[in-house]
């Protein structure tokens, strides 16, 4: 039988952390805070989750020009206490593929602790601090994590792979973490450096990763830039980013033409 | 992972009655009712993980306290005539987008349901689900009865208000029965043990409709409840029939008044109100799917948006 996993290297770890992260979220947020992470902690893929079994390999994806194929990959880095693991969402046999993380992670990997990054778009407008609500499978996690201003999340409905892997881990008896940064509804599209930089700001604290955060300050300046010259130009705009930073709630078709017109805008800015 | 059985009932040669949601839900509305009005008792159900997805997180004050998955459990139901087992589920597995079963899945958890059926011993299953045709939703809906042996057609010819397939004009005795309904047919066929599949009749421009259509699970419940023997209270089904049907009626008004669908399209549905059940299709193949273009078309536009997961 094909094993699941194929390794290219075989580092060593010391009871780490295992940091998940998705390729698709909103606001980009996921995928954009384990790029940071691997840049900055220079990671080099060690194991790859073979996509037979779990992906669609009827042809490929083709995303801003260029052809895209689904992996999974687990990533390693000179910190031996932490595990990055970034992959597209599986569309077949997810419970499987999720207890594949879950195996390589406990068993070779040893992990002591899981932390999951999804973004959750909120009604807030993008001038509003974000805060980054979080889910725990145990108690211990969430008292160890008092402190670094996490809120708790209440949430009954369909859940989300995050959430799944969540689960599987706390039936392995894994402690574990799902973070969910808001961002504003109408940046879901584009990319909310705010919501990335405050995740960023989160871990860096957790691991004393001594990131240097400054180049998403200048993101975020220049997309405030971009978004108040569209206010300007557009009077519904500001009347609606008004609004919301009134904590006032928009009708469906307001919010529409709200992330439409900034989506639109952000893109050609992009 | 599979079956877990809490504990094994002494059943003397049970018939099976398996539903799953469909069409209009009229496989499992019918042999649910059928279950809670008989009180029959759960004794098992097939893990869900290998099948199913999550439909339910709980996070409360942070912490997550239950991840829920779509059930499939087993009763069991001692009576004077016929002992009976009953299987519901709450979906039917799916491999990638697709609406009904298919796939391996599809095929392993038709061979587990068919394992308890052989296990208790089981001679015979019964499966429901809906027959879209051409009928009008003020009429009453025939079942369409479906065995897996030639040996059963002059038995179920004889079900009160069921029709063969070979009695359904222009069809001459062909058909599919898409997702479990259909599979476990097969699946039963291959093992030898007999198995029939009653559907109640829904109109097809209500095939995509987000509502149930209880007067078809009604008509196969009239069914189920011959075979079995029993009687029990159909008043609250009525009471939805009734329910649905003057919603369908005030939905149809809508549209036409909105014109939201063509002239043309509202006479085929009205063509359809006085046309008699045996008689020959009232419109054409044609007409019937340039209808549905417009009534799916509307049924989408109404469906449920993006919904957030967390």
């Amino acid at each position: 039988m094909k094993s699941t996993f194929r390794f290219s290297e075989r580092p060593k770890f010391e009871n780490p952390s295992l940091i998940v992260g998705w390729e698709q979220d909103n606001g980009k947020l996921s995928p954009k805070v384990i790029e940071y992470l691997n840049k900055k902690l220079k990671s080099k893929s060690f194991c790859e989750i073979e996509p037979m079994d779990f992906f669609s390999l009827a042809g490929v994806v083709i995303e801003n020009d260029v052809a895209q194929f689904p992996e999974g990959k687990f990533y390693y880095s000179q910190r031996n206490d932490l595990v990055i693991f970034k992959s597209n969402e599986p569309r077949f046999e997810r419970y499987r593929f999720l207890n594949a993380i879950a195996d390589l992670a406990q068993s070779y990997c040893k992990i002591k602790e899981l932390y999951t990054i999804s973004a959750t778009s909120a009604p807030i407008a993008h001038t509003s601090p974000r805060r980054i609500f979080a889910a725990f499978n145990q108690h211990q996690i969430s008292e160890s994590l008092r402190g670094y201003g996490l809120k708790d999340l209440n949430w009954q409905g369909p859940p989300a792979i995050s959430s799944y892997l969540l689960w599987v881990a706390k039936n392995r008896g894994i402690p574990g973490v799902s973070l969910w940064p808001e961002i504003p509804f109408y940046l879901a599209a584009g990319e909310d450096f705010q919501a990335i930089k405050l995740t960023l700001s989160f871990l860096d604290k957790k691991f004393n990763l001594g990131l240097d955060l400054a180049e998403l300050d200048e993101e975020i300046r220049i997309q405030n830039i971009n978004i108040d010259r569209l206010k300007e130009e557009d009077s519904e705009i500001n009347k609606l980013i008004g609004m919301l930073e009134s904590e006032l709630t928009l009708s469906e078709a307001e919010q529409v033409e709200l992330t439409m017109k900034v989506t639109e805008l952000l893109e050609k800015k992009g | 992972m599979g079956i877990k059985l809490y504990k094994e009932p002494e059943l003397n040669t049970p018939i099976m009655l398996c539903g799953w949601p469909g069409i209009g839900n009229i496989g499992i509305s019918a042999i649910d009712n059928l279950r809670r009005a008989l009180k029959a008792q759960e004794f098992g159900e097939i893990e869900p993980l290998d099948f199913f997805e999550p439909r339910k997180v709980v996070i409360e004050g942070g912490l997550l306290k239950d991840l829920q998955f779509p059930s499939s459990k087993f009763y069991f139901l001692r009576i004077k005539n016929q002992d009976s087992i009953f299987f519901i589920g709450q979906e039917q597995p799916t491999e990638g987008r697709t609406r009904y079963a298919e796939g391996k899945k599809a095929y392993k958890i038709a061979n587990l349901v068919l394992d308890v059926a052989e296990k208790f011993g089981c001679r015979r299953v019964y499966t429901s689900g809906a027959a879209v045709t051409q009928i009008h939703h003020t009429v009453k809906p025939r079942v369409w009865a479906v065995p897996n042996k030639q040996s059963l057609i002059k038995e179920v010819k004889e079900y009160e208000n069921t029709i063969v397939m070979s009695e359904i004009d222009r069809r001459s005795s062909q058909g599919t029965i898409a997702g479990l309904n259909g599979l476990l047919l097969g699946v039963a066929r291959k093992r030898d043990l007999e198995a029939v599949c009653l559907m109640g009749e829904i109109p097809y421009y209500l095939q995509g409709a987000p509502w149930p259509y209880p007067k078809g699970s009604k008509s196969v419940l009239e069914v189920l409840t011959k075979i079995l023997d029993v009687e029990i209270d159909l008043s609250q089904l009525d009471e939805l029939a009734r329910t649905v049907e003057e919603n369908i009626e005030e939905f149809l008004e809508s549209l036409y008044n909105a014109e939201a669908i063509p002239p043309q399209v509202k006479d085929e549905i009205e063509k359809l109100r006085y046309a008699k059940p045996a008689e020959p299709g009232p419109i054409t193949e044609e007409e019937q799917k340039k209808m549905m273009e417009h009534i799916d078309e509307l049924f989408k536009e109404g469906g449920p948006q993006d919904e957030k997961h967390l």
